[in-house]
């Protein structure tokens, strides 16, 4: 019996370290890439990265909030030195878990203009929100998102306007 | 030979300590044990461990707040572009 509950806790340990809701399986697209950014980060992590947060800073202060509710976030960046270094196909293995059941397609957008292309994901339990999945892609660049657990996409993705990056204009805008 | 008789007698006399010797003797001796001195050392070395668990538990959280920050910048940045087109077609 004692037995019995080791194997079952070692066989549970796996599971809670990583609560990551779906395979990075991307090992195509970083064969292709030129340089990458790997970030995995727990609830554990989260918290203790949120407690040197600046709360006098504004843009903290929203990423320290935001971070309140999550349990994990999980990122893979490739860079690519030529336009198109990578093809849909690589990234089949992400999105055929993403058509299971647990997740639902929220938005897909896609601009001929940049040619970038965001599809995101929500996934669920009973009503509520316990996950997030974002494939963005752009000619040569390929960004894959999930974060586990609660979070407000309005304030995420204010903080993709002003957050030490350029921000991004309506297309009618750009001119 | 007597001058050399007359010098040995005097340096070998016999000379009485002067007064509180003995007093300064087993004063100094009873703070003669170290003990002090390692007590010093020891809390020394817990000062200077402590200040570099503390330094380096800063090094770690500021690595982990600019992964944080890496982190939610790769995710919002492509949540701001769905929100801009979206907005782009409803104006």
């Amino acid at each position: 019996m004692k037995s019995l509950l080791i194997l079952a806790c070692a066989a549970a340990l796996p599971l809670m370290a990583a609560p990551q809701q779906f395979q990075l399986n991307l090992d195509a697209v970083a064969a292709k890439a030129s340089s990458h950014v790997d970030v995995s980060l727990s609830a554990s992590t989260l918290q203790f990265a949120a407690k040197f947060l600046d709360g006098s800073d504004p843009d903290e202060a929203k990423v320290k909030k935001l971070v309140a509710g999550i349990d994990g976030i999980y990122v893979r960046h490739f860079e690519f030195k030529s336009e198109k270094g990578w093809s849909p196909a690589d990234l089949e293995p992400v999105r055929a878990q993403l058509r299971g059941p647990e997740w639902s397609k929220i938005v897909g957008v896609s601009s001929s203009e940049d040619g970038e292309n965001v599809d995101v994901w929500l996934r669920t339990s009973g009503n509520k929100t316990v996950g997030v999945a974002i494939i963005a892609t752009e000619p040569k660049e390929v960004t894959v998102v999930n974060i586990a657990g609660t979070i407000d996409l309005e304030t995420l993705s204010e903080l993709g306007g002003h957050f030490g990056v350029p921000k991004v204009n309506p297309p009618e805008k750009q001119k | 030979m007597d001058w050399l008789e007359d010098e040995l007698r005097r340096a070998l006399a016999r000379e009485d300590p002067p007064d509180g010797f003995a007093e300064r003797v087993l004063a100094r001796s009873r703070r003669a044990p170290s003990s002090p001195r390692r007590w010093l050392a020891a809390a020394a070395m817990v000062v200077v461990a402590a200040g570099a668990a503390g330094a380096w538990r800063e090094h770690r959280g500021n690595q982990a707040k600019q992964e944080l920050l890496l982190a939610v910048r790769l995710a919002s940045v492509p949540m701001h572009h769905v929100q801009s087109q979206i907005r782009g077609i409803s104006q």
